[in-house]
């Protein structure tokens, strides 16, 4: 964080962002003032960092193939960006704009716009994957809402239902208010009698739900498993200090640091901060044995893979009694709840009952927050061919939503991270786990 | 990968006489492909790659692959056999170095 605002005084930013950047650093920080200072050690895609194109616009770093955008304009999770929620603002169809249905319905299945389909099922076999995030929209036409209703539901549905998980999506300049017209066009078009369904997957209220990929702890199922045995080496081999892990846990990995990994995150003192495990090899590995572990780097990823196994089978038991575990679980609780980006997303929207958890965001069936979501990772991405942890998890999640993403290790992810173990409380750990 | 020839094999937790078992094994090895020069010429050395995988069950011979370069690092084979008696089963990877490694398994009935 400390890293983000020194570059946020760079006089290479505009204005407005050095405004932020300044009223920032009068707020208190949750932790201590006396306690150490946390600089991002993450590998640079991971740090939510940016470099200034030769036209001045700032491009962010991220993943290959994820999104360069800059979402500077929206609120982010920093604890330290005291930005409110876009405000609720009432439209009106704009004088001399006519809808085109046609051109609503290739909006509507943008990929690049919404797209609406990710959360409303239509009419159409090239409507794949539909999602039921949100009403299904097949017959809306035949309901006989007036235009401008339309109009401003898609503009900011926040005026009619305060609580919607819909983005407000003229309001954050995703859509044009031409665009818009062409969708509110193309929904009073969508009639009964709907067209036979040719396949049951294609709606998400008949699609079957995933059923997973098997054992997770299987090495011939999971690769992770053979990619976490690389770090036994690391193990018992010495780093540029002189020093391997197993000089001070001897025994063996897996009898060393059996229980371990079910007390993370936890808060820890020393570095006056909450700490998932993958936290504090950063800080813990070039302190002893002098090997980095950077946050997301393979190295990282690997050992915290074998530390964790090392508790599978056990229960997680975190301390939530501690004054510093319950600030913090407060305040990863009000992250989860935090609306933040152009979507205007909270995690809450997605990952509870009341908002998608059970539902298709698209094809993806949305887990339930509650159920416990932390213990099978680091995880094998079958999508991807890779493994990822929660913090890589969190911020490719961001990043299509349109929010700029913290470094891997910021705070903020820590106590959203801790929020989110309390639920997994008493459940046991099995990592690594298979996933899409 | 850290431990060349660490040879693995999954079978299903009970098995009765007679049933069709699914296989499913896998072994640690680099599966060296080949490389080439700047002109695009294959540089001649010995690729260390498995050539031969060979599954004994009581004695005999199950089945035995004869596989090249094109399969993967760390290749995965699974296989079915019927599972008559109780003993053991094992598979054996043979590399282009002399290498052999060898996973066994007891199958035993529930």
């Amino acid at each position: 964080m400390r890293s983000v605002r020194r570059r946020l005084a760079l006089p290479a930013i505009a204005l407005s962002v050095l405004a932020v950047g300044c009223a920032v650093t009068e707020r208190a920080m949750p932790e201590d003032a006396d306690t150490p200072r946390w600089t991002s050690r993450a590998i640079p895609e991971a740090r939510g960092d940016f470099r200034v194109l030769p036209d001045g616009r700032r491009a962010a770093i991220r993943y290959k193939g994820w999104t360069p955008a800059d979402f500077g304009a929206f609120r982010t999770y920093a604890y330290d960006d005291a930005r409110p929620e876009p405000a609720v603002l009432g439209a009106t169809i704009p004088a001399g704009l006519s809808g085109d249905a046609t051109k609503g319905r290739v909006l509507f299945l943008d990929r690049a716009k919404g797209p609406c389909t990710g959360c409303h099922l239509v009419p159409g076999d090239d409507v794949w994957p539909a999602g039921s995030v949100g009403p299904d929209l097949s017959t809306i036409g035949d309901r006989r809402l007036p235009d401008p209703y339309l109009y401003q539901l898609l503009w900011d549905p926040r005026v009619v239902y305060p609580n919607t998980a819909m983005p407000p999506w003229g309001a954050t300049g995703v859509l044009t208010p031409e665009e818009l017209v062409h969708l509110v066009a193309y929904l009073q078009t969508l009639r009964a009698p709907l067209p036979p369904e040719r396949d049951a997957d294609r709606n998400p209220f008949t699609r079957k739900t995933p059923v997973g990929f098997g054992d997770g702890l299987d090495p011939t199922n999971n690769p992770a498993v053979l990619l976490a045995e690389d770090a036994q080496a690391q193990w018992e081999e010495k780093g540029p200090a002189g020093r391997a892990c197993a000089d001070c846990h001897p025994g063996g990995a897996e009898r060393a640091m059996r229980g371990v990994a079910t007390r993370y995150p936890k808060h820890l003192k020393a570095y006056g901060r909450v700490m998932s495990l993958e936290d504090f090899l950063e800080a813990h590995g070039p302190e002893t044995t002098g090997r980095p572990y950077a946050a997301e780097s393979a190295d990282n990823l690997t050992m915290t893979m074998l530390v964790k196994m090392a508790s599978n089978g056990l229960p997680v038991t975190l301390d939530t009694a501690s004054p510093e575990a319950r600030a913090a679980i407060a305040r990863g609780r009000a992250t989860f709840a935090k609306r933040v980006g152009q979507r205007n997303h909270s995690c809450a929207d997605c990952h509870t009952r009341d908002g998608g958890a059970g539902k298709f965001l698209g094809g993806r069936l949305l887990a339930d927050a509650r159920d416990g979501l932390t213990r099978h990772l680091p995880t094998w991405r079958t999508s991807q061919g890779e493994v990822w942890d929660l913090r890589k998890r969190v911020q490719w999640c961001m990043t299509p939503l349109g929010t700029n993403m913290l470094a891997a290790d910021a705070v903020e992810y820590a106590e959203l991270e801790l929020y989110l173990t309390t639920f997994d409380d008493g459940k046991p750990l099995r990592v690594p786990g298979i996933r899409h | 990968m850290s431990d060349l020839g660490k040879v693995r094999i999954r079978v299903p937790s009970s098995i009765k006489p007679g049933d069709v078992v699914q296989v499913r094994t896998l072994v640690i090895h680099p599966m060296e492909r080949i490389e080439r020069d700047a002109q695009g010429k294959i540089i001649p050395k010995t690729y260390n790659y498995i050539t031969r995988v060979v599954v004994t069950y009581l004695g005999k011979t199950v089945v035995a692959f004869d596989t090249t370069q094109s399969v993967s690092e760390n290749p995965f084979f699974s296989f079915a056999f019927r599972a008559t008696d109780p003993g053991p089963l094992s598979v054996e990877f043979h590399d282009t170095t002399g290498g052999r490694y060898e996973g066994k398994v007891d199958i035993t009935f529930a």
